[in-house]
């Protein structure tokens, strides 16, 4: 109030955010229908893209043949399909899928948690997951199943058990409140990581990609891969998106919500489950990748508001859009970590959109 | 409000639905076969070696249909070795090797890194054969995505002095020149039986072979490559005490007493007179009788066909009124 660019500020910034959500509230379908758009805009550039430059008919061909069967009149060598259905494909599909799952989950654990620094791995995820895999890359045994190899599974695994064991610790305690289980999540992370820094200096030969792990990326994805991890994201997404109302209430705080018919107890489990389960599934295909889980969903609420019906499908599809394009920048830049390119871009991007945000945003 | 969100969950349905639908024909139509497509087909074999099968160093039966033409070589030593045996030329891509040689390869592209491949270009060279490295130098999701795109992916991976032999007449027999890599081996293996002899009868020093010493110290540790390599030139080495283990706290360094300490790490420019100048190191015999040497860290842990070379360096430094012929070039 006190100078006029900021009184400017004030009333002018509110109101195109205003207009966006009235928007967004309006036409969900269209404001669904756009992020969509534009995960399948990137899509096809990261498709036609690489570090071996491929004429965009010839991408647009092969695709096309693979799905249709509709040859369009254009030749290409058998390289060059391999590059595009083997290699590019795959990869772009996976990174869709995982971006979708991450963020989804990430915007589930910060209504569920009403934790702005809630992410998908704050329940002791990660460090499972991390603790998982570096066993199974320690251990001298090989299994590979399809492509699935021990690390996959006992990174899935990893996840899982690490939130049932957060999960069951907290209900221990007298107090069950959400502060009890983010805490207990912090401990039981705690442990776990410092079981994956001994795994890790036990290694020898296998750090590297244990490392590799930590970091994530999208260097190994295969369609046998991305087919065990999209049914499993897909359909618990899905499900999460049907508790939008459970998840909307809890937002409010957990006596508010019972008083608005909600079985508090239940959603949350249920809730927690079905976040840890898609988080844990692209955690198997994709190692560790940070940032989109505990971004997007903020960016998705600054611009359309907090009601978890928009921001659940509005967070899958940011979070799969801004993942292709960071693991095509990865790409280009010479296979760097998708996490340094979608922290990079992403958290000035971020710092941005929080100052232009001036009021009205709390969990 | 009620009815957009139920059109929301529809539109979400949908999505899910053609996701799913779009997977199962990528999965249908996967094992389709490849479309029509101008390859070039190689040249007709000269011998009768092809196609061959064989065992790589992880195990696994690699077969090679066709004399190989268009090789990519991931690992340095295979680089080297490729171009002893007369067939760099048929190298199409290479691992980039920082301590390049010989100069020859420096016009061969790049398309891996230390831990990394590019896969897409790669493929795109059309390879019929490629020899990765073992122990994940090569990434092995980099090698099991080859083999499922059925390129022929040998993996080498040579811990011992002996194994660089075998990884030798392995790669002469994968690319077609069993005979010149058999005769490689032989004179390499009559070079070290040479040195061997020469330092059966004399004392062996006891030798710290400095890796790297801007943090930890590292050395060799037990039953390493250059544990061996410093036993065959006729030194005593010191070792960190565990077989995996790289590190040597400096207690145990002290109390080991090395006689002779060689610098790997004299190309990133470690001297004799900082060695004698860090604090506890003073007492050692070594540092006492300054017997502290530079080495070439590449030819003496290179498992290629510069190893004889590597040794010979070894034996001047530990040996020097040893060495009776200058080493072969």
């Amino acid at each position: 109030m006190t100078s006029l660019p900021a009184d400017l500020a004030l009333r002018v910034e509110p109101r195109r955010r205003e207009r966006v959500r009235e928007l967004v509230r309006r036409h969900p379908r269209a404001a669904f229908g756009t992020a969509v758009a534009a995960v399948v805009a990137v899509s096809v550039v990261a498709v036609g893209l690489g570090s071996v430059g491929i004429a965009p008919g010839e991408t647009i061909a092969i695709v096309v043949r693979r799905l249709v069967g509709l040859d369009l009149g254009v030749t290409w060598t058998p390289a060059t399909e391999a590059i595009v259905w083997e290699l590019r494909l795959p990869r772009v599909l996976t990174a869709a899928t995982v971006g979708a799952g991450l963020a989804v989950a990430g915007a589930t654990f910060q209504g569920l948690l009403r934790n702005p620094l809630a992410d998908p791995y704050v329940l002791g995820t990660a460090s499972g997951a991390g603790l998982g895999a570096a066993i199974a890359l320690v251990l001298p045994v090989r299994i590979v199943f399809i492509e699935f190899g021990l690390v996959h599974a006992l990174a899935f695994v990893g996840a899982l058990a690490s939130v049932t064991v957060v999960y069951r610790l907290s209900r221990l305690s007298p107090w069950s409140g959400m502060t009890n289980l983010v805490l207990t999540g912090y401990a039981v992370g705690a442990l776990l990581a410092a079981g994956l820094s001994m795994a890790m200096y036990l290694s020898g030969s296998s750090l590297r990609q244990i490392f590799a792990f930590i970091l994530g990326g999208f260097e190994a994805a295969s369609w046998n891969r991305l087919a065990l991890a999209v049914p499993l994201v897909a359909l618990g997404s899905l499900a999460i998106l049907f508790r939008a109302r459970a998840l909307n209430g809890l937002l409010l705080g957990e006596e508010a919500a019972g008083h608005l018919g909600i079985n508090v107890p239940r959603e949350r489990a249920l809730l927690l489950a079905l976040g840890s389960l898609v988080t844990a599934a692209a955690v198997a295909v994709s190692g560790l990748i940070g940032f989109v889980g505990l971004v997007v969903p903020h960016v998705v609420r600054l611009t359309v508001g907090p009601n978890a019906r928009a921001v659940v499908p509005l967070s899958a599809a940011v979070g799969a859009a801004l993942l292709i394009a960071a693991d095509l920048g990865a790409r280009l830049l010479g296979d760097i970590p998708v996490g340094v390119v979608t922290a990079i871009f992403g958290a000035p991007f971020f710092l941005m959109l929080l100052r232009r945000a001036q009021s009205g945003y709390e969990l | 409000m009620d009815a957009p969100i139920h059109h929301r969950r529809r539109a979400v349905g949908a999505l899910a639905i053609t996701l799913t639908t779009l997977l199962a024909l990528a999965a249908c139509t996967a094992a389709a076969p490849p479309s029509a497509a101008p390859s070039a087909s190689p040249t007709p074999l000269s011998a009768a070696a092809f196609p061959v099968t064989l065992t790589d160093d992880e195990g696994a039966q690699v077969t090679i249909p066709v004399e190989p033409r268009r090789i990519v070589s991931l690992t340095p030593a295979t680089t080297e070795i490729l171009f002893k045996l007369g067939v760099g030329e048929r190298i199409v891509a290479k691992v980039e090797d920082l301590a390049l040689y010989p100069p020859e390869a420096g016009s061969i592209p790049d398309v891996a890194k230390f831990g990394s491949v590019d896969l897409e270009k790669v493929v795109a060279l059309e390879p019929d054969l490629v020899i990765a490295g073992g122990n994940t130098f090569t990434p092995p999701d980099a090698v099991e995505k080859l083999r499922s795109l059925d390129v022929p992916t040998l993996v080498v991976y040579a811990p011992t002095v002996a194994k660089v032999f075998a990884d030798i007449e392995l790669t002469g027999r994968a690319v077609g020149r069993e005979q010149a890599a058999a005769d490689l081996a032989a004179a390499m293996r009559a070079e070290f039986d040479e040195v061997a002899a020469a330092t059966g009868s004399v004392g062996r020093p006891r030798v710290f072979y400095e890796i790297d010493a801007t943090g930890a110290i590292w050395g060799p540790a037990d039953e390493s490559f250059l544990a061996e390599m410093i036993s065959l030139a006729g030194g005593d080495p010191i070792t960190t005490g565990s077989p995996d283990k790289f590190d040597i706290p400096l207690e145990r360094l002290i109390q080991a007493d090395p006689e002779v300490i060689l610098l790997g790490d004299a190309a990133y420019g470690v001297t004799a007179e900082q060695v004698a100048a860090r604090p506890g190191w003073n007492v050692t015999t070594a540092v006492t009788t300054g017997a502290i040497r530079p080495i070439d860290d590449i030819v003496v842990t290179r498992p290629g066909p510069r190893l004889t070379e590597g040794l010979r360096a070894l034996l001047a430094a530990l040996h020097p009124d040893l060495v009776p012929v200058p080493a072969a070039p």
